[in-house]
């Protein structure tokens, strides 16, 4: 009898050995992931004294107004850019033959295993002024003097994209997958262009894919702290950053778990924003 | 690592073995992690960290080479004087966030930090540090500006003007004005993406005086260091800085002169550095409040002043011996490297740890908005 089975039963005692199952995993976060979370949520009002000091520099002080918003606009922007590309890629791998896909999927899985230093100084390489896109663009005579494409926030955004487009491809091959594929053509049948068989056939049926993809991406684009470290020239100071040097170099410990909990809250308000119109969870499991 | 910000120790004993990097990796990608989720400060206090027993003292710099080269240098011979004593290098990193939620969870397990002076006066006046002995540590094998309450000066390292020779063809920059030029010496610079030694640049390019530096006019500094801003790479680890000029990316650059002398040595007589106004850091000894080897800490830095020691270190990784005695010890072709060397010493600027002590935080937040904005 398989596990599925048993638990499906519901036997007493096969329950029973379920929820003992699930106990140990519970505690384990409850100790180490939600006990930890509290702490934060509360130091960020009592440190350094108690009351809402900390949340007042939000509004206050410019430099943490600075921080979020660059935080704010390279983690959108990345979104949008990393979906548009993984959409394309989505797309190809559902049209092309199985063989081709296999090597296409191959191809994208196998980013995953190189580590974010690697490719944040793969970057380097290939964009600074003496590096690879550079040296050819000179070469070639379309260009004068090197183009600045790295030590910025350009920089920054090539790499972020880069890391999060299997991140993006994978949700969004899997929602395009399950798109019935004879819908397109019983539209063109039906005398739509493929631009609008596109526009109110596909799209409408792959925006769950897309939604689910995107929330995965704009989290993990705010919490980003290597790439733009590497990338931005030091002049790109995103949130994850701005925390940590507050918490080991300048000690203000309050103003870093409340951004840690500004940060937070933002991740949980979009995700119950998004929940109200659609179905985050189904998008989410895609 | 940065990137939190890179200690001075954490990078010039690195040096020599790159895969440093890799640890660093991980505790950064483990960070923004955890960042991401909200669960930073407690999460320090989770760090695994070396529980001493009896007998034990433990040492804590900053990784890779350091680790060898303290051990070989300072420990074993500190073991081989006193019987039952076990005294380990760990290379884990003292930040000031480790120390404060190591001494205030009550749960101290490090006895020595390799940190620097300012950091000592800091962090004792936070009441994290325990007072230094000095009936065990000599006082008077230290100058003045290198020993605080809770600090005793370990070695010395400097901020230098670094060039390539050839990118400038030909032109030299001798002061942080001429580093300020970009007309005459035109092409990108790099300048580390923390305040020290870079807001002392900042105001001798703005003509003011060597001696009448601090206390430090913050505003002055970072409206200099904005008039250079879109000409400048900020670098964050000493091989980052190191990279631009191997890579030509940079034609000049205010480094730690440990890399300086690296690059000399790597790319060869292209790149030049001066000790002239360059500025001059104390690294320190401080020892965590209830540590758990008590006076055993301080014994052990007493044993740290030895000059002979110091000018071993200056031979393996390059910083300047702190104690006045060893510069009569430095072999003659080191000389000229050697920061701490009373002809350098003259031409540098000493760090006021009192200035840095008061105002570090606050102009490092406001020098991290300067070069964001």
């Amino acid at each position: 009898m398989s596990a599925a089975a048993v638990a499906s039963s519901g036997t007493p005692r096969g329950e029973r050995l379920y929820w003992a199952l699930l106990v140990l995993p519970c505690v384990f976060l409850g100790l180490f992931y939600v006990v930890p979370v509290i702490n934060v949520l509360v130091m960020s009002v009592t440190v350094p004294r108690l009351g809402l000091s900390n949340y007042a520099d939000l509004v206050a002080n410019p430099a943490v107004r600075r921080v979020l918003w660059t935080t704010v606009r390279i983690g959108v922007l990345t979104t949008a850019i990393t979906l548009l590309l993984g959409y394309i890629v989505a797309y190809a791998l559902v049209h092309t033959s199985a063989r081709q896909r296999q090597t296409l999927l191959a191809i994208v899985v196998a980013s995953f295993w190189i580590s974010v230093l690697i490719r944040a100084f793969a970057w380097v390489a290939i964009l600074q002024s003496a590096g690879l896109v550079n040296s050819a663009l000179m070469g070639l005579g379309l260009i004068d003097s090197p183009l600045q494409l790295v030590r910025n926030e350009v920089g920054v955004m090539i790499g972020m994209v880069h890391y999060m487009l299997p991140y993006a491809i994978l949700p969004l091959y899997a929602n395009m997958s399950g798109i019935d594929r004879s819908l397109v053509p019983a539209a063109r049948a039906l005398g739509a262009t493929p631009a609008q068989a596109f526009r109110w056939v596909f799209l409408p049926m792959s925006l769950p894919g897309l939604i689910g993809a995107g929330i995965i991406v704009l989290i993990f684009s705010l919490g980003f702290y290597i790439t733009p470290a590497i990338l931005g020239g030091g002049k790109t100071i995103m949130v994850a950053e701005y925390i940590s040097v507050q918490i080991s170099e300048t000690l203000r410990w309050g103003l870093a778990a409340m951004l840690a909990t500004t940060l937070l809250a933002s991740v949980l308000l979009l995700v119950f924003w998004l929940s109200r119109f659609m179905d985050v969870e189904a998008a989410l499991r895609k | 690592m940065s990137q939190e910000h890179q200690e001075f120790r954490d990078d010039c004993l690195a040096i020599l073995r790159r895969q440093t990097e890799g640890k660093r990796v991980h505790r950064r990608r483990f960070l923004q992690a955890i960042a991401a989720l909200g669960i930073v400060p407690t999460a320090v206090r989770f760090t695994p960290v070396a529980h001493a027993a009896a007998g034990e003292l433990v040492i804590v710099n900053w990784g890779g080479d350091a680790v060898p080269a303290y051990d070989e240098i300072w420990a074993k011979p500190f073991n081989a004087a006193n019987a039952g004593v076990k005294a380990m290098i760990n290379g884990a990193g003292p930040t000031s966030g480790k120390i404060k939620a190591m001494v205030e969870s009550g749960a101290v397990t490090w006895d020595v930090c390799d940190r620097t002076v300012p950091a000592s006066v800091e962090l004792g006046r936070q009441g994290l540090l325990e007072k230094v002995n000095w009936s065990i540590v000599a006082k008077d094998k230290l100058r003045p500006a290198h020993r605080s309450d809770w600090g005793v000066g370990a070695y010395l390292y400097a901020f230098v003007l670094t060039h390539d020779r050839q990118a400038l063809r030909g032109a030299v920059p001798k002061t942080w004005a001429d580093f300020w030029n970009v007309k005459d010496f035109p092409g990108k610079r790099t300048l580390r993406n923390n305040i020290e030694g870079m807001l002392e640049a900042a105001l001798m390019a703005d003509g003011v005086a060597p001696d009448k530096i601090y206390p430090i006019n913050v505003d002055r500094a970072l409206d200099k260091i904005k008039q250079i801003k879109q000409h400048t790479i900020f670098w964050t680890t000493g091989a980052e800085s190191q990279q631009l000029f191997r890579n030509k990316e940079v034609v000049m650059g205010n480094l730690w002169h440990t890399r300086s002398m690296l690059l000399a040595k790597e790319v060869g007589d292209r790149i030049q550095f001066t000790f002239d106004q360059g500025v001059l850091f104390a690294g320190a000894w401080l020892v965590p409040k209830g540590n758990p080897g008590k006076d055993l800490a301080w014994k052990f830095i007493a044993s740290a002043q030895d000059p002979r020691s110091q000018v071993e270190l200056l031979k393996r990784v390059g910083n300047g011996p702190i104690n006045p005695e060893a510069a009569a010890l430095v072999p003659a072709e080191l000389k000229v490297n050697d920061c701490g060397s009373p002809e350098n010493f003259a031409k540098q600027v000493a760090v006021d740890s009192e200035w840095y002590a008061e105002h570090y935080a606050t102009a490092l937040n406001r020098y991290m908005d300067a070069i964001a904005s």
